[in-house]
């Protein structure tokens, strides 16, 4: 059976995908994540999860975003001064997303 | 964990799901965060029948693209607030339609013409994106989760919000009395978004203590009008005389409080200001009218592939 590891670098952080093991059971695939993901990269916390429970999608399958022109759904689209850092902080991030995207 | 414990490890995303944590702790993490869900939940209601008022196709995309964002807001926070493991979703949700659950002073209040979105879209969801930039530190992790997700929309609504008010301030001389009545109206409602000063604030030790919280109201307040009514007055709007406000030269404000309807502010607190009993009312007629599409998606009778998902699927 295959288990898929998620692990959580420090307390707060997200878990992040960072590959999966071999297991019997659930016991099993703990103790395989934490030899095989958790002993030499900064770990404080793993998740297994057995590969058949994982339901995906792709970008094959649907259009990650719609398929129409949504620019007005991002920050960049409005010539705006921000009014504070925060909104700043935000409109950099959604900017950063735009253009990981591809689609700016 | 008992209560000391957890004050002294409270911290930045310290405490998960995982962590066993005191009832007091849990039901303080809940009420605080439920209040945020409801306030989200009920902007949007508030703001809806503006879609259809928009004054332009562009304005329509972008103001129902706010108001679905808001929606799910919501659902992220009912999410983090379940995951404390003292009401479900469905409770919350309940609560709100029978006017037990309680959320943010302004969307108590009627909204009647376009010129008032601004007070809306640009002061209030910037004065909430001050305070939940500083959420991203609480120490209830799938809430500051919640908020990295939403700060990271919000961006958008306070930029479009402002937009919006350039659009008027710069328009016909109607337009531009039209937003400073607006303003007037809505200043000291935007003023009281914070809540009382610190001395007066009731919930505000304890959450701070446990890390829910990571700065005060006043904090908070100085905080937004450091930034806000520079904007106000970039846009030519007058600041009403009253609340006063006294500018420091540390570049902290004191407002007089005394110039602030407390009364109405403590009846909308109980959830029994008229215009906002309505608003409850429309949203819960709103949820019953869409019972069937629930029941449709979870009922028992349905065949389900695998196991049988439960209430938080
Ligand atoms: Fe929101
Ligand atoms: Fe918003």
């Amino acid at each position: 059976m295959i288990w898929e590891v998620f692990r959580q670098k420090k307390t707060g952080e997200y878990h992040t995908h960072c590959g999966n093991v071999h297991a019997p059971d659930r016991e099993m695939a703990k103790l395989f994540a934490q030899i095989q993901h958790g002993r030499r990269k900064p770990t404080n916390s793993l998740w297994v999860v057995p590969q058949e429970e994982v339901g995906e999608v792709d970008a094959e399958e649907t259009s990650f975003g719609g398929t129409t022109d949504k620019s007005y759904r991002w920050s960049t689209a409005y010539n705006i001064e921000p009014p504070a850092k925060e909104v700043e902080e935000s409109a950099n991030e959604q900017a950063e997303a735009e253009r990981q995207r591809g689609d700016s | 964990m008992n209560i000391d414990e957890v004050k002294e490890r409270a911290g930045p995303r310290e405490f998960n799901p995982g962590d066993d944590l005191p009832e007091e702790y849990r039901k303080a993490a809940t009420r605080m965060i439920q209040f945020h869900a409801n306030s989200e939940i009920m902007g949007a209601y508030l703001e809806r029948p503006f879609i259809r008022q928009s004054p332009s196709i562009d304005r329509k995309l972008a103001f129902s693209a706010k108001v679905q964002d808001e929606i799910g807001h919501g659902q992220f926070l009912y999410r983090a607030a379940e995951s404390l493991g003292i009401k479900t979703r469905e409770e919350m949700l309940d609560e709100l339609a029978n006017g037990k659950g309680k959320f943010l002073n302004c969307f108590h209040y009627p909204m009647e013409n376009w010129a008032e979105i601004p007070m809306i879209a640009f002061f209030v969801d910037g004065a909430a994106m001050r305070r939940q930039a500083t959420l991203k530190r609480t120490s209830w992790e799938p809430y500051a989760h919640a908020m990295d997700k939403i700060c990271f929309e919000e961006g958008f609504h306070v930029k479009h919000g402002e937009s919006i008010m350039r659009e008027l301030a710069t328009g016909s001389k109607k337009e531009q009395e039209m937003l400073q009545d607006a303003f007037d109206e809505w200043w000291p409602r935007i003023i009281q978004f914070f809540g009382p000063s610190d001395d007066k604030s009731t919930h505000h030790d304890f959450a701070a203590e446990v890390g829910l919280k990571t700065m005060t109201n006043d904090e908070l307040r100085n905080a937004f009008l450091n930034q806000y009514l520079p904007k106000a007055r970039k846009y030519n709007l007058e600041i009403p005389d009253e609340p006063r406000i006294r500018e420091n030269d540390d570049g902290t404000f004191e407002i007089e409080e005394d110039d602030l309807d407390w009364d109405e502010f403590f009846t909308i607190a109980k959830n029994d200001y008229e215009p906002g009993v309505g608003q409850i009312e429309g949203r819960a007629n709103a949820q019953e009218a869409v019972e069937w599409v629930r029941d449709a998606i979870e009922g028992d009778d349905q065949p389900t592939a695998g196991h049988t998902p439960t209430a938080a699927d």
